[in-house]
């Protein structure tokens, strides 16, 4: 999600663009912890990342087990691991990994993120430039071989298809089959049981030539017409619900949570209907003051209902993750409207009705009460 | 170019300066540093009624109405520009408007930009019950049935005071006018609502009588930019009026 890329940014501002914040390592002698879910498909997107204490990271881990979510998705970004060229600290990833894998959680790992010295000056973190890519597959390489036993997943950039993910280019198929080709020759090199996904594709209707980026139905397409087909093994979709409930049908020309399904149908028109899908950002918005947001009981049902439609209907679907868990910090703006959990490790209501849905306390049972009958 | 046309050009240029020259000493100084335009730009978010919404074009709601009686108050014309809630902030700071009035939140993390004038509306949280009921006494819940609106934040809130007294009966309800209904027609002892849907509620029932008590505070405020002291003053002095002379109740009643 571009508010991830804010995030970011502002984590980045704040740090000089020296790299990652350092974490203070505390001994975090905690038990091995096993997830208890009835549903294996929940997931949410963390953002530890940009997470400063390691308390912090280990809470936020806390509290995705106790949800009942057996995956996370999480960046892991290159500007942050290899600041100097040449040089990986892995030390942040070390820890959010070592966390995870305490409570018992699998990771699907997004890379991004161009280091200053592997891009133009001026250009953005999300400019990645065709001399570049050698070295962004190089860090892919090196991650799948340090956490081959841990993380299978790997997701190559994130939202190739909106210019702003982009480097402010104009979205470019060509460029990421290109991208993705040689990432997933390099890791396939260390860890051919790593699973490359492509993507991860935003929802949009944005036309061939638009400046904003390229709705991921052409997007898709155009992947394959390059033959990128060949060079990944999942792919990586986001679909958010907006305003409509989410058994809304699917239509090219409107963003709902099903239209998941025309890219499933993209896939499989070009033979790849054996491959997986996971849904890594997903979710309905709550925020007041939003117009693409609903109701908070909306949400939650919504968010139920989500789960309830992709486990009876798509036998494709691998994960369906919520953007987001937590922000490190409270945005003060809509996005805040997608967590899971305030920046204070406040449970929000939907957070009680997924973890009472994961963990099978509650089937079918209604939300709410009936309308009072007024006459 | 003509004499003839040098010399008109001349003496409007002159009639144009005059006629600046006798407005400008009209206009305090105070109002003049404040609103260097001569005119009150407002920004404001006219998607959220009623507060603001836009009418086909024409700008209508209470935030509207208030800019208008605040401007009056202060003797200069008034402009609105209509922006979306999160280009607000950065249209004050940049000085594409000098004042913001949609809604606010007075929001701590915003102070370093922006100051706000005394809050002109709680849109807290309000718990009510039935005119003369006991239900109302927060210190005194326990067995009482409290109608919500699910997930929401008065959700929350109902949770914790579950957790203190844990006879609460929880009624959620899928929206805060079912909540009401519920309280209404006897199903409920209280409901916890936000401000403004009890107050839009009750506009709907003239013959309903209840009683509210505030649980929380969410005061809505006018922004203006933090450098800008004059424009302030001028502000909450307009406001101080209005509330004195009641006219700020007036336009809240006619709303809300």
């Amino acid at each position: 999600m571009f508010a991830l890329g804010l995030l970011t940014i502002v984590a980045l501002a704040g740090l000089g663009w020296a790299g990652a914040p350092p974490i203070a390592e505390q001994p975090l002698d905690v038990p091995q912890q096993v997830v208890q879910t009835q549903k294996p498909q929940v997931c949410a997107h963390t953002l530890l990342e940009n997470e400063v204490e390691a308390v912090k990271i280990l809470r936020s881990l806390e509290m995705t087990r106790e949800l009942g979510a057996a995956t996370i998705v999480q960046f892991f970004p290159w500007a942050y691991v290899e600041s100097r060229q040449g040089h990986y600290d892995w030390a942040r990833a070390d820890s959010i990994l070592r966390l995870a894998r305490l409570q018992g959680l699998r990771i699907i790992a997004r890379l991004g993120l161009t280091p200053g010295w592997a891009r133009p000056t001026g250009t953005t973190l999300t400019f990645l430039p065709d001399a570049a890519f050698a070295a962004f597959a190089d860090y892919a390489a090196a991650f799948a071989a340090r956490y081959a036993t841990d993380i299978q997943h790997i997701i190559i950039w994130n939202e190739p298809n909106l210019s702003a993910e982009w480097g402010f280019q104009p979205a470019d198929p060509a460029r990421y089959a290109r991208l993705l080709a040689v990432s997933y020759a390099r890791i396939k090199q260390v860890n051919p049981a790593a699973v490359v996904l492509a993507g991860a594709l935003a929802p949009t209707l944005e036309k061939a030539g638009s400046s904003v980026g390229l709705n991921e139905l052409d997007f898709l397409e155009a992947l394959y017409k390059q033959g990128a087909g060949d060079h990944f093994d999942a792919l990586a979709v986001h679909t958010y619900g907006f305003r409509a409930p989410p058994e809304a049908p699917p239509q090219p020309e409107r963003l709902n949570f099903r239209r998941v399904e025309l890219l499933r149908e993209v896939m499989v028109n070009n033979g790849d209907s054996h491959k997986t899908i996971h849904i890594t950002e997903s979710g309905w918005n709550d925020h007041p003051r939003w117009l693409h947001a609903v109701r908070p009981s909306q949400r939650a049902a919504y968010t139920i209902r989500a789960y309830q439609y992709a486990e009876a209907h798509w036998d494709w679907l691998e994960a369906l993750c919520i953007w987001a868990l937590r922000y490190p910090v409270d945005l003060r703006g809509y996005p805040d409207g997608y967590t899971l959990i305030n920046a204070e490790f406040l449970a929000k209501p939907v957070y009680y009705e997924l973890k009472a849905y994961a963990r099978g306390w509650s089937v079918g049972e209604a939300l709410w009460l009936p309308a009072p009958d007024t006459g | 170019m003509p004499r003839r046309a040098c010399h008109f050009l001349a003496v409007t240029a002159l009639a144009i300066a005059l006629c600046v020259l006798a407005i400008l000493p009209s206009i305090p100084p105070d109002r003049q540093r404040a609103f260097p335009t001569g005119t009150i730009r407002i920004g404001v978010d006219a998607s959220y009624p009623p507060f603001a919404l836009d009418a086909d074009g024409e700008l209508r709601g209470l935030d509207i109405d208030l800019a208008a009686a605040v401007a009056r108050e202060i003797g200069l014309p008034v402009q609105y520009r209509n922006l979306s809630f999160y280009g607000l902030y950065d249209a004050l700071i940049s000085g594409e408007v000098d004042v913001l009035v949609s809604a606010l939140p007075i929001d701590a993390a915003r102070m370093d930009d922006a100051r706000y004038s005394s809050a002109y509306f709680n849109n807290g949280l309000v718990l009510v019950a039935a005119d003369g009921a006991a239900a109302v006494d927060v210190k005194n819940l326990a067995g009482k049935r409290i109608a919500i609106e699910y997930a929401s934040s008065t959700d929350s809130i109902l949770h914790t005071w579950q957790a203190d007294a844990g006879t609460i009966q929880r009624l959620p309800y899928e929206l805060p006018d079912y909540a009401l209904d519920a309280l209404r027609l006897g199903q409920a002892d209280a409901a916890l609502v936000d401000n403004v849907s009890y107050r839009l509620y009750q506009r709907g029932r003239r013959g309903w009588v209840s009683t509210s008590q505030f649980i929380t505070v969410d005061p809505y405020a006018i922004a203006l930019r933090r450098d800008n002291h004059d424009a302030w003053q001028l502000v909450e002095a307009a406001l101080e009026q209005l509330r004195a002379n009641g006219e700020l109740a007036r336009l809240i009643a006619n709303w809300l």
